[in-house]
């Protein structure tokens, strides 16, 4: 078979970004069939506007703004809170490769890990959620989330600053022995 | 407000990268001799690492892969006008089956996840750009496993531990960078042996080095944030989600691939095309059947 003629008929493979895209989609709408839709909105959106990209666009940033721009535009249109859901099913959540190796006490203690951190992350609020998750999941700069947020860097710094206390003091809740929760408490005391 | 609080108020900028290097080297300055500092910034990390270990938060489903997928044929892809080349990569790409998260993948955990290389980026960004970036630090790599086999740069840390080479790194580099526990062996025997780990110069930023011996070769790896590079070109092998870039340079064979966030060079001298090296190591792993050649 030629490569062209195995092209033709072959389902296609995934995008670099599509599932921290999709991921993003599911912390700003925190319900599984908007996410889908917002983000297969943001692949249209990404299609049209791409002729307008410059040679040194950051795409990753750009297609986050675009996926943001339409959720605001959603927002907008709906004039109400979006409805949510449990995001946490099995459809979303990822089986992480290389546990084969591990301990399988040592793979249940991750998943447990794992589940609690998401479980935080979705008590934040919005503009901790999504700060958190452009900066820690998709290691965007201070200055990309600026853009994607559409505001200036400081506002990033102190926004990232409360949605990490925050977090800790979620995860401390829940994960009291994954770091030291206590000596922080007595410190701040 | 005292210098510790200057200091304590950098500690989420250097965790996440954004101070200027020679910042970062005040900032390490201070914490070498500041035990309330250190201590604070080891807690920061200790939450970053969580975090880090959690990843990725979610995956999207293939049905939604497959949705936009079907958008990028009938409205982008041929609207796009994209040179030839990119299109015959992109092609190639294409061609490969939807795989899942739960396939035996890469076996290094750090290694592990979502690497393929975009469609859209392929699209979008320069590919001259991407080639001399990507070029760039095959050299580098090369230049520095050749350094490296002259007893130029020897290691700041020598250990067999990845523990002791992930603490090691933490804090020094601009990124998180952890080595996989698990050894690879082939009949309970370890394939290689890690030998120690330093920090070198990478453009205006530092990379990680680590090096390893198997019996009558030495081996490099040396990591960058993939902000500084982008592992492109070569002859390609994919392993699931990973797309390896395998390159000859200086004498060299430089495997290459990026994922989450971090770009990889692996150096060495062995010979073959990519599968055959991949399988040195992976001869007896579950994954092996992704690096023998199809006919």
């Amino acid at each position: 078979m030629s490569p062209d003629a195995q092209t033709q008929d072959e389902p296609i493979a995934g995008i670099e970004h599509i599932d921290g895209l999709y991921g993003y989609a599911l912390v700003l709408t925190q319900n599984r069939t908007d996410a889908e839709d917002l983000f297969q909105e943001t692949y249209l959106r990404a299609i049209r506007a791409m002729g307008r990209l410059r040679d040194d666009s950051n795409v990753k940033s750009w297609l986050f703004t675009i996926l943001r721009h339409a959720w605001l535009n959603e927002v907008r249109q709906r004039r109400r809170a979006p409805e949510t859901a449990d995001v946490e099913s099995d459809e979303t959540t990822v089986n992480v490769p290389d546990e084969g190796a591990k301990d399988p006490h040592d793979v249940y203690v991750d998943k447990l890990e794992r589940r609690h951190v998401r479980a935080a992350i979705q008590q934040l609020p919005e503009e901790a959620r999504e700060v958190i998750l452009l900066r820690e999941w998709e290691e965007l700069s201070y200055r990309e989330i600026a853009t994607v947020l559409d505001c200036p860097v400081g506002t990033v710094m102190s926004r990232l600053a409360r949605a990490r206390s925050k977090l800790r003091e979620l995860l401390c809740s829940l994960l009291p022995n994954s770091f030291p929760c206590q000596d922080r408490k007595e410190a701040s005391e | 407000m005292s210098a510790c609080d200057d200091y304590r108020s950098m500690i989420p900028l250097y965790l996440d990268g954004e101070l200027r290097s020679v910042e970062a080297e005040d900032f390490r300055a201070h914490i070498a001799g500041c035990a309330e500092c250190r201590r604070l910034l080891a807690e920061e990390e200790a939450l970053s690492e969580l975090l880090h270990r959690a990843r990725p938060l979610y995956e999207a489903p293939d049905t939604l892969r497959a949705r936009v997928s079907g958008i990028l044929s009938s409205e982008g892809y041929s609207g796009v006008s994209a040179p030839e080349r990119l299109r015959r990569r992109i092609r190639r790409l294409l061609a490969s089956p939807l795989t899942s998260f739960a396939q035996p993948g890469f076996r290094w955990k750090s290694l592990t996840g979502v690497a393929l290389v975009t469609i859209l980026t392929l699209l979008f960004i320069p590919p001259l750009v991407q080639n001399v970036r990507a070029n760039a630090f095959v050299e580098a790599a090369a230049e520095t496993h050749r350094s490296y086999l002259a007893g130029n740069l020897p290691m700041e840390v020598q250990t067999s531990s990845p523990a002791e080479v992930t603490a090691w790194f933490a804090g020094k580099v601009p990124f998180h960078f952890r080595l996989p526990e698990s050894q690879q062996t082939a009949g309970g025997q370890p394939i290689y042996r890690l030998m120690g780990s330093r920090l070198v110069n990478f453009r205006d930023t530092y990379a990680a080095l680590t090096t390893y011996k198997m019996p009558g070769q030495a081996i490099s790896l040396l990591v960058v944030a993939d902000t500084s590079a982008r592992a492109e070109g070569g002859e390609e092998v994919r392993s699931g989600r990973l797309t390896f870039h395998d390159h000859t340079a200086d004498g060299f064979k430089v495997i290459t691939w990026s994922n989450h966030g971090l770009t990889y060079a692996l150096v060495s001298s062995l010979p073959g095309a990519a599968r055959q090296s991949c399988l040195v190591c992976h001869q007896n792993m579950a994954d092996r059947r992704s690096y023998v050649q199809r006919p």
